[in-house]
């Protein structure tokens, strides 16, 4: 990892920028898969990056449970009806009330939730800058998974982020479809409602 | 395929657990979610029929499944289309019930 930090540190602040937003960009949710195994390696990588990510007041009151055995990602998806692929590797974000009891702070607190979101978002922007797919998927019975998995009581499923090779696929569109939104219709300026 | 090979036990089960988590999600998830669940289930239940028999006999389910497979994914990003594919897919359905009641005759 070294040469890639030395070569990147090279780079103007344009040149990183357009590699970053580059990667940001044509990440997609890949909802097919083919069978090829994702690499521990790799895998590790994208747990940094969610490691990486920002947290409320710096709590770290989520884990990650990694799971690559297909038998168990079979079942997994048996109860997700948001899990429409069949990944090589899940990491299920928990949020983990040991240390939300350590950080003497609030389950409920929102913050908790926007955490999640930033961890997994890290690690979908860094498995596709790996060359992965992946997708986030929340659509799944806590109840079932916690069962499935042997979860603890101190530990409560929120998110899976899915991970796996992409397999070819062409999205058919209908004709007359919506068009992607842009920055402008996403955004105002210095007063709501003002486009300029 | 015959009535009994349509499924297989472990492939109801399957059917199964989808069904009962997604009545769990509808709780909480948009209401046009429960429409997906339902269409995605149909999905898999004409998988599993199509797995346990020729697929020669089966160019109808064959091919709906196939345009169910790419139209429920409209759901994420061409409502419109995925409702009026909803409201079209019954049709396709019931012409196929039809046949079979003409040709058991």
């Amino acid at each position: 990892m070294e040469s890639s930090s030395t070569s990147l540190a090279s780079l103007t602040a344009e040149q990183r920028a357009d590699i970053v937003l580059d990667v940001i960009r044509t990440r997609r949710v890949v909802r097919r898969y083919t069978d090829e195994p994702v690499a521990d390696d790799q895998i590790h990588r994208v747990l940094e990056a969610g490691r990486w990510a920002t947290t409320g007041g710096n709590r770290r009151i989520h884990r990650f449970l990694v799971i690559r055995d297909p038998k168990t990602i079979r079942l997994m998806k048996m109860i997700s009806p948001g899990m429409l692929g069949a990944p090589s590797a899940i990491v299920l974000i928990c949020l983990d009330h040991t240390a939300i009891d350590a950080e003497q702070t609030r389950e409920e607190h929102s913050s908790g939730l926007v955490d999640v979101g930033t961890q997994a978002m890290n690690m979908m922007v860094a498995a596709h800058a790996l060359g992965l797919g992946s997708c986030p998927v929340t659509s799944f019975s806590q109840s079932g998974m916690s069962t499935l998995l042997d979860l603890p009581r101190t530990a409560t499923p929120l998110l899976m982020v899915l991970l796996g090779h992409p397999a070819p696929h062409t999205r058919v569109m209908r004709r007359g479809a919506r068009t992607r939104l842009t920055v402008e219709d996403l955004t105002y300026w210095e007063h709501y409602g003002h486009t300029s | 395929m015959s009535a009994e090979t349509a499924v297989t036990e472990d492939e109801a089960f399957e059917l199964l657990a989808h069904l009962v988590a997604s009545a769990e999600l509808c709780i909480r998830e948009p209401y046009y979610y429960g429409t997906f669940r339902l269409i995605d289930a149909a999905s898999k239940l004409m998988g599993f029929m199509l797995s346990n028999g020729a697929d020669t006999e089966h160019e109808w389910l064959a091919a709906f499944k196939e345009e169910v497979d790419t139209k429920k994914e409209w759901m994420m990003w061409d409502r419109e289309g995925y409702f009026a594919f909803l409201q079209g897919a019954t049709g396709s359905v019931a012409g196929e019930l039809k046949r079979r009641a003409a040709a058991s005759i």
